[in-house]
């Protein structure tokens, strides 16, 4: 049986890679599918409805109100003009000095990315970032790939992913924030050895561009420079759960809130809370709809069928030895680009949820794989939302922005993978 | 080609809206007051025009697909200096310019010619002592130490200057801008905006 259910996650990542379901669908197919071939009755104890679908689908609350909550604090940052003045004033300071401006909106897209992920943190980001590195001369891929890269390296403190890894892999949010602090080193040097590389190996690039300014301006409203002390904002939920040790979601509340009173007038707050609120809960519709599907995935691969039907076969095939478990995890780093089944925000969620629960791995230790591998999902993958956004914002294709910035992040996997060995094995 | 200087009175107001247009859709400029707009984009087409005129030391390429890219030309700084001259593009420049009987403005050959000089300008600011220049004739203040003063970067300035650099060198009737503008129109590309790639 564990051969059939082995087959059927394979067929699910065919269809994601074909994209001939979107992934979230293409999760809760499998999630449904393995509960069945599992031997799960319809209803009661362990079944497919009651234990997979009924309680799987809330199992990633927390994660979904922290996704929600770190979009509203983006569409904050957006609307308030925090994220376009740190952009703004990083060229005027540094704009005759291409790598100086690379780096600045490196720094600004790490900041971004500890609030937020994916195309949201990407746009944060990059919309003033990208045509501003490409207007002092930055070519394209490598203005893409900073903006991801820094998104990357502030990945390791996003408080929504911290509370993601805690609740899938039921460790304390505390381990998970000593993780990624050991992550953290790897991911940053990554990043700026990027822009620093990069930018000495590509030079500058200049064009006479056949496109011209519209005949009137159709520029965005300008929403005029924040102040300096609004411009920590995206300090402050990671200060708070970082340094004072808060719980997750009161800190990405005390961000909103420090956000919404350093810009705006008091007459107009709980206006401007509730449409950038609102907008926010657009944002993060689609990775709620994606932590849906993988709580009953994960419900699915931890019943007692398919843990039995799985353990044999998984066990089998996963290194135990240090040294080999770096060796195999680190070469496997491309299984978890195009939708592939060691990509954590799909099929590689129910592969981690097997290997907890037939006790190959100690969860500690899933932790890093998964975490290592996300940071290469993150930046590479030509099918993430923000890899894609970044690359045709841009100009140039997601694959080139894959080949470009993927011998950095593996070098951040098998940092993670290494430490991982050394403590969690 | 002649050298023909071009002094401030000579610039067409038109080619200075062109150059307060193209400012306007650079990113750091959204909603910038016009007046200032006008004013950099004035010092800017001075400051290239009085760039002294400087042979291009880059390795030129010619290649097709210009029109595929939205390019004319380009210049990149690595592995080695090298200036990408676009063929097809230039060839449509040509018929632009014979269709709209530009020839008084633009004379035969004076588009590959404005585009080496304007990409030579782009190698000269990026490896010279004039970038500095410009951001002090532009004057945009950033902070303030007592009487020291640090001046900003004014993104987009320096394809302005590009392109006057290449008018007065070439001696062009009008800003090749006009000419991008015309040939934007004629390929019915999408302008840019704030939202856009923004190229340079």
């Amino acid at each position: 049986m564990g051969v059939i259910i082995l087959l059927v996650m394979a067929a699910g990542v065919a269809a994601m890679l074909t994209r001939k379901i979107p992934t979230a669908f293409a999760l809760v197919l499998l999630a449904v599918a393995i509960a069945v071939l599992a031997g799960a009755p319809a209803t009661g104890k362990n079944s497919v409805l009651d234990t997979v679908v009924q309680e799987g689908a809330p199992m990633l609350a927390a994660t979904m109100i922290a996704i929600l909550l770190g979009s509203w604090l983006g569409r904050l940052l957006d609307e308030t003009g925090i994220a376009g003045t740190l952009v703004r004033k990083i060229v005027e300071f540094g704009g005759d000095r291409p790598v100086v401006v690379a780096l600045g909106v490196l720094a600004v897209s790490t900041l971004v990315g500890t609030v937020t992920g994916s195309a949201p943190a990407a746009m944060l980001a990059g919309i003033v970032g990208i045509p501003a590195m490409i207007a002092v001369g930055i070519p394209k891929t490598t203005a893409a790939g900073t903006i991801l890269m820094g998104i990357a390296a502030g990945m390791p403190f996003e408080l929504p992913i911290w509370q993601f890894f805690s609740t899938a892999l039921e460790l304390p949010v505390e381990t998970v924030r000593e993780f990624m602090l050991k992550l953290f080193p790897f991911a940053l040097t990554a990043a700026v050895a990027f822009v620093l590389v990069e930018t000495r190996r590509r030079g500058v690039e200049h064009t006479w561009s056949l496109r011209t300014a519209p005949p009137k301006s159709s520029q965005r409203k300008r929403l005029g420079d924040a102040p300096w002390y609004a411009l920590l904002t995206p300090v402050i939920p990671l200060v708070l759960a970082l340094g004072f040790e808060l719980a997750i979601i009161p800190s990405l509340l005390a961000g909103i809130l420090y956000a919404v009173l350093t810009t705006t007038r008091p007459g107009q707050i709980s206006k401007r809370l509730l449409r950038t609120f609102y907008s926010g809960v657009e944002v993060a519709a689609p990775p709620i709809a994606l932590f849906i599907a993988i709580g009953m995935l994960l419900a699915a691969v931890k019943l007692p069928g398919a843990v039995d039907a799985l353990a044999p076969l998984v066990k089998g095939v996963s290194p135990q030895n240090a040294v080999l478990f770096v060796i195999v995890f680190t070469v496997l780093v491309p299984l978890c680009l195009y939708r592939g089944p060691l990509n954590v925000f799909g099929l590689g969620a129910g592969i981690a949820g097997v290997l907890i629960a037939a006790g190959i791995y100690p969860a500690a230790a899933v932790l890093g794989l998964a975490t290592s591998y996300n940071q290469v999902f993150g930046v590479s993958d030509p099918t993430s939302t923000q890899t894609v956004w970044a690359a045709q914002y841009a100009g140039v294709t997601p694959q080139q922005v894959m080949v470009r910035t993927l011998p950095y992040v593996w070098f951040v996997a098998l940092g993670g993978i290494c430490v991982t060995a050394a403590t969690s094995l | 080609m002649t050298v023909v200087r071009a002094t401030p009175a000579t610039w067409h107001p038109d080619d200075i809206d062109h150059a307060v247009r193209l400012l306007a859709a650079t990113p750091t400029h959204e909603g910038r007051d016009p007046d200032l707009l006008r004013q950099w984009a004035l010092t800017a087409t001075e400051f290239g025009a009085s760039l002294p005129a400087t042979p291009c030391h880059a390795r030129i390429v010619q290649l097709q697909g210009g029109l595929d890219e939205g390019l004319l030309a380009r210049y990149t700084s690595r592995p080695a200096p090298t200036l990408t001259l676009f063929t097809d593009s230039v060839q449509l420049a040509e018929r632009v310019i014979a269709e709209n009987g530009w020839r008084d403005w633009y004379p035969p050959g004076s588009v590959r010619a404005a585009a080496l000089a304007h990409e030579a300008v782009h190698a000269q600011l990026h490896h010279g002592p004039h970038r500095a220049r410009l951001k002090r004739a532009l004057g945009h203040v950033v902070l303030r130490f007592g009487r020291r003063r640090v001046y900003g970067h004014v993104a987009g300035t320096e394809e302005i200057a590009a392109h006057a650099y290449a008018q007065v060198t070439c001696g062009l009737g009008r800003s090749p801008l006009v000419l991008t503008t015309a040939l934007s129109e004629h390929l019915n590309l999408p302008p840019l905006t704030h939202s856009d790639r923004r190229e340079n």
